[in-house]
C-alpha cells in the first residue's frame, strides 16, 4: 500500500529564518564555554582504553628470549590468513625445543579481531594499543619477528602514548 | 558365519575375526593404540575395551575373536557374540584409560610434531577428561636418538610397543625393546645396534603419539599447513604407493599409503628421503639453445622448428635414448618418433633387499624398466656401439637421474654429435652437454602410468605445479609429430598406446584409480 506524504508547508514564523539562526548559534556559543573534545593529533594522542586490540607483539620470557614456540595455532585461528610462521628448532637447550626462524604477520590483510591471541597456548602473541603504524608501503606494513619483538619492548610499560619519546611524527 | 551384534549392527562376519576389525570395517569407531593391521595382536594399551554379553569384564576388542557357537549358547537365540562399544561402562573405562595414559604424558602439543595426527590428542579429545588429577610431578626423560634419523621422545610415548613389533616382525632387525620394567620401562635401541635399518622411517609413522620422530621432519611444518596428494614412489621398481605432504613448491614429507598388492603399509628410507636430491636444483625452465658454448634462451616454436630441420636433415641417422625414470607415455612417444635407432643408458642396479616380511627393495633403482620396454619393443641391446657403426650424428635424449656421470664411451660419442637434444628439468651434466635443452617436468612434477618389476601399472600424479614455461615430457615430443599425428591428451595418448600393444588397453586414469591394476594377460601370480 503506498503511504502518501504531505509536503511540509512553512508557516510564516518559519519564513521568518531568524528564530532557527539564533537557535541554531545558542548551541554553536553553548559549546564554546564547554570543555574541548578534539584533540591535536598528531601533536597529542588519544590513550585507547584497556584491552585497544593495535598492532601485535611478541612477548619475551624472563631470560629475553622469544616466547612463541612455532605452533602455528595463530595462523591457523586467524580468519584473515595473514599470519606466516617458518618453524625451527631453537638454539637453546635448555627446555625449549622449538621457536620461530621467521614470524610475519601483513598488518594490510589483518583485521584486528584477536583471535591470534586468544588461540596462543604460550600467551605469546597480543595486540597493543598502538593504533597509528601506517606506512608508504605493503612491503613496510608486513612486520617481521624483530619488528613484532621491538614491539613488545615498546609497550612492556604500558605507556607508549604516554612516553614522550613516541611522540614525534615518523618521518 | 558367526552372526556378530555390535551396538545396534547386525554383521556376519567370518570365523575368526576380531571384534575391531569387524568394528572398523563397518565404520563404528572403536579407539585403539597397540592395535596395527601388520604387526602382531598384544592386546596392551586396553584403548579398545568394549563390553561383550555374557563376559564379567569389559574386554580388549582387537583380541577377542568372533566365532560360532552352538546354538543353546546364543544370545537372544540368534547372535554368537552381542558387543556394546557405546555404553556408559565403555566410555567411562575409555576415560580412566586416557586418564593413566596421560599421567605422564607432557602437555606439549604445541610444540610436538605429531599434533593434528596425533591418536592421544583426539582420543582425548573424544573421550578423555577436560582435567588432570594427577598432582604429582611427571616423569621427564630427556629426548635420545635410536639411530641416525630417528629421535625418541621418552614423555610421550604410551609404550604400545608397535615400534618394537615392528623391528621384530617386518624388519626382523631387532633393533628395539621395551628396556626396563614397570614405572620404569621405556624404549630403547642395543647398544651395539641403531636403529638404522632401511625400513626404520616407518617407526615415526606407525607411533600414535609423537614419541618417534624422524629427524627429517621434526620441526618444520604443521600437518595442517600441508596437502595430500597420492602418488607413486620413484626411487626403485617396486613402486611403493605413498602419500606426499607439501605446501606451495615445496614437498615436507612422505609416506607410505596402503596398498597390499604392492608395498603393503610401508616404504623405505631410501624413497623416503629421496625427494631431497629434487630441491635446490638448477632448474631448467625455457628452451636453451647453445651458440659458441653459451646457453641463451629461445622461444618453444623456434626450438621445435630447429630440433625438425636437423632431423629432417639427418633422416634416418637419429637416436633416441629413452629413460626408464620417465613415464610410460614419454617412452611411447619418443619410441614412434625416433625413425632411426632407440636405445637406453647403461642401468642403474644396486643391491635387492628382502625383509623377512616380504617387503622388498628392488636391485633397479629406476621406476619404470619394464614399462619402458613394454612400450618400446624396438629398443636395442648396446645403443653405444650401434650409434658408432651407423654413424649417427643427430641424438634425442630424455634425461635420467640427475647426478648420473657419463663414462668414457658416451663422452666420446657425445663429442663427436652434429646435434644432441637433451629434455631435462635441471642442468645435469648431460643438459650441459647438449646443444637444445628442452624444459621437462622434474619427477614430482610428472604425471602418467609407470609399470613396476612385477607388471602392476600405477597413475603417477603430479604433486608440484609446472615450473616457468617448462612442459609436461608427453607433451613436448608431440610437438615434434607432425599436426595430424599429435594426441590431443593424454587420455587418447593412453587410448594409442593401447591400441598398439593390447596389455595397455582400456588403461584410464579412472580406472588405474590409486592403487593401480595388473597388466591385462600379465598377472602377477
Ligand atoms: S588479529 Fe585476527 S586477523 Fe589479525 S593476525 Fe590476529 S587472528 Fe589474524
Ligand atoms: S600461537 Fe603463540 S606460540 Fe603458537 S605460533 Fe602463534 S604466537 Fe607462537
Ligand atoms: S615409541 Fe611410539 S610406537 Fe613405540 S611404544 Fe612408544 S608410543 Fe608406541
Ligand atoms: S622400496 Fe623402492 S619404491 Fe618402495 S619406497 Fe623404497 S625405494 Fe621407493
Ligand atoms: S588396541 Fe586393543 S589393547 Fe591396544
Amino acid at each position: 500500500m503506498a503511504t502518501i506524504i504531505k509536503s511540509y508547508e512553512p508557516t510564516f514564523w518559519d519564513k521568518l529564518y531568524i528564530p532557527a539562526l539564533v537557535q541554531g548559534l545558542l548551541v554553536t556559543f553553548k559549546h564554546l564555554l564547554r570543555k574541548k573534545v578534539t584533540i591535536q593529533y598528531p601533536e597529542e594522542k588519544l590513550i585507547p582504553p584497556e584491552g585497544y586490540r593495535g598492532l601485535h607483539r611478541l612477548n619475551k620470557d624472563a631470560n629475553g628470549r622469544i616466547k612463541c614456540v612455532a605452533c602455528d595455532m595463530c595462523s591457523a585461528a586467524c580468519p584473515a590468513d595473514c599470519i606466516d610462521i617458518i618453524p625451527g628448532s631453537s638454539p637453546w637447550d635448555d627446555g625449549k625445543e622449538r621457536y620461530p626462524v621467521s614470524f610475519e604477520i601483513d598488518l594490510l590483510k589483518c583485521i584486528f579481531c584477536g583471535f591470534c591471541e586468544m588461540a596462543c597456548p604460550e600467551e605469546a602473541i597480543e595486540l597493543t594499543e598502538i593504533y597509528d603504524f601506517s606506512d608508504y608501503t605493503r612491503e613496510k606494513l608486513i612486520i617481521d619477528k624483530d619488528g613484532l619483538l621491538d614491539v613488545y619492548d615498546k609497550t612492556k610499560d604500558k605507556n607508549y602514548y604516554s612516553n614522550s619519546q613516541n611522540l614525534t611524527i615518523k618521518e | 558365519m558367526p552372526l556378530l551384534k555390535i551396538d545396534d549392527l547386525e554383521i556376519e562376519v567370518k570365523n575368526g575375526t576380531t571384534v575391531l576389525e569387524a568394528a572398523l570395517e563397518n565404520g563404528i569407531d572403536i579407539p585403539y593404540y597397540c592395535y596395527h593391521p601388520a604387526l602382531e595382536i598384544v592386546g596392551s594399551c586396553r584403548m579398545c575395551l568394549v563390553q561383550v554379553e555374557g563376559m564379567p569384564k569389559l574386554q580388549v576388542s582387537c583380541n577377542t575373536f568372533v566365532g560360532e557357537v552352538p546354538p543353546e549358547r546364543k544370545v537372544d537365540g540368534n547372535f554368537d557374540m552381542v558387543v556394546q562399544t557405546q555404553n556408559d561402562l565403555v566410555i567411562q573405562e575409555r576415560k580412566n584409560i586416557l586418564e593413566f595414559l596421560l599421567l605422564n604424558h607432557p602437555l606439549d602439543c604445541p610444540v610436538c610434531d605429531q599434533a593434528g595426527e596425533c591418536y592421544l590428542q583426539d582420543y582425548s579429545f573424544k573421550f578423555g577428561n577436560a582435567h588432570s588429577r594427577f598432582d604429582e610431578d611427571k616423569r621427564v626423560r630427556p629426548n635420545e636418538y635410536l639411530g641416525s634419523q630417528i629421535v625418541i621422545n621418552h614423555n610421550r610415548c604410551i609404550l604400545c610397543s608397535r615400534c618394537t613389533r615392528f623391528t621384530r616382525e617386518i624388519s626382523g632387525t631387532s633393533e628395539l625393546f621395551v628396556d626396563e620394567r614397570g614405572y620404569s620401562s621405556k624404549i630403547a635401541a642395543l647398544e651395539d645396534r641403531p636403529l638404522n635399518n632401511l625400513l626404520a622411517g616407518n617407526v615415526a609413522d606407525i607411533c600414535p603419539v609423537g614419541a618417534l620422530l624422524s629427524t627429517d621432519y621434526v620441526h618444520k611444518n604443521r600437518i595442517w599447513n600441508l596437502q595430500k596428494k597420492s602418488s607413486v614412489c620413484q626411487d626403485c621398481s617396486v613402486g611403493c604407493n605413498i602419500d606426499a605432504f607439501y605446501q606451495k613448491r615445496k614437498i615436507f614429507r612422505l609416506n607410505p599409503r596402503e596398498n597390499q598388492d604392492v608395498n603393503g603399509y610401508f616404504m623405505c628410507d631410501i624413497g623416503r628421503y629421496g625427494f631431497h636430491r629434487f630441491e635446490d636444483l638448477e632448474r631448467v625452465t625455457r628452451p636453451l639453445f647453445k651458440s659458441n658454448g653459451i646457453f641463451s634462451e629461445i622461444s618453444w616454436d623456434t626450438a621445435i622448428e630447429k630440433i625438425g630441420d636437423k632431423f629432417n636433415g639427418a633422416e634416418e641417422k637419429v637416436a633416441g635414448v629413452l629413460s626408464p625414470f620417465h613415464t610410460n607415455e614419454t617412452n611411447f612417444m619418443l619410441g614412434r618418433l625416433i625413425k632411426g635407432i632407440i636405445g637406453t643408458f647403461p642401468h642403474i642396479e644396486d643391491e635387492e633387499i628382502t625383509y623377512p616380511s616380504g617387503f622388498r627393495i628392488s636391485s633397479d633403482r629406476s621406476p619404470n624398466k619394464r614399462g619402458m620396454h613394454d612400450v618400446c619393443p624396438s629398443i636395442v641391446d648396446d645403443l653405444a656401439s650401434e650409434i658408432n657403426d651407423k654413424e649417427i650424428r643427430v641424438i634425442y635424449i630424455l634425461d635420467n637421474e640427475i647426478d648420473k656421470e657419463i663414462d668414457e664411451t658416451w663422452n666420446k660419442i657425445l663429442t663427436k654429435m652434429d646435434f644432441i637434444v637433451v629434455q631435462a628439468y635441471a642442468m645435469t651434466r648431460l643438459a650441459k652437454s647438449a646443444h637444445l635443452i628442452l624444459p621437462g617436468l622434474a619427477p614430482f612434477e610428472r604425471e602418467g602410468t609407470i609399470t613396476n618389476d612385477q607388471g602392476r601399472v600405477q597413475w603417477l600424479r603430479s604433486v608440484l605445479p609446472n615450473n616457468g614455461e617448462s612442459r609436461p615430457d608427453w607433451e613436448i615430443l608431440n610437438l615434434l609429430y607432425k599436426t595430424g599425428e599429435r594426441f590431443s591428451d593424454i587420455n587418447e595418448l593412453m587410448k594409442g598406446m593401447g591400441e598398439q600393444f593390447p596389455s595397455y588397453s582400456g588403461m584410464t586414469f579412472f580406472k588405474l584409480g590409486d592403487q593401480g591394476l595388473p597388466l591385462n594377460g600379465n598377472l602377477k601370480t
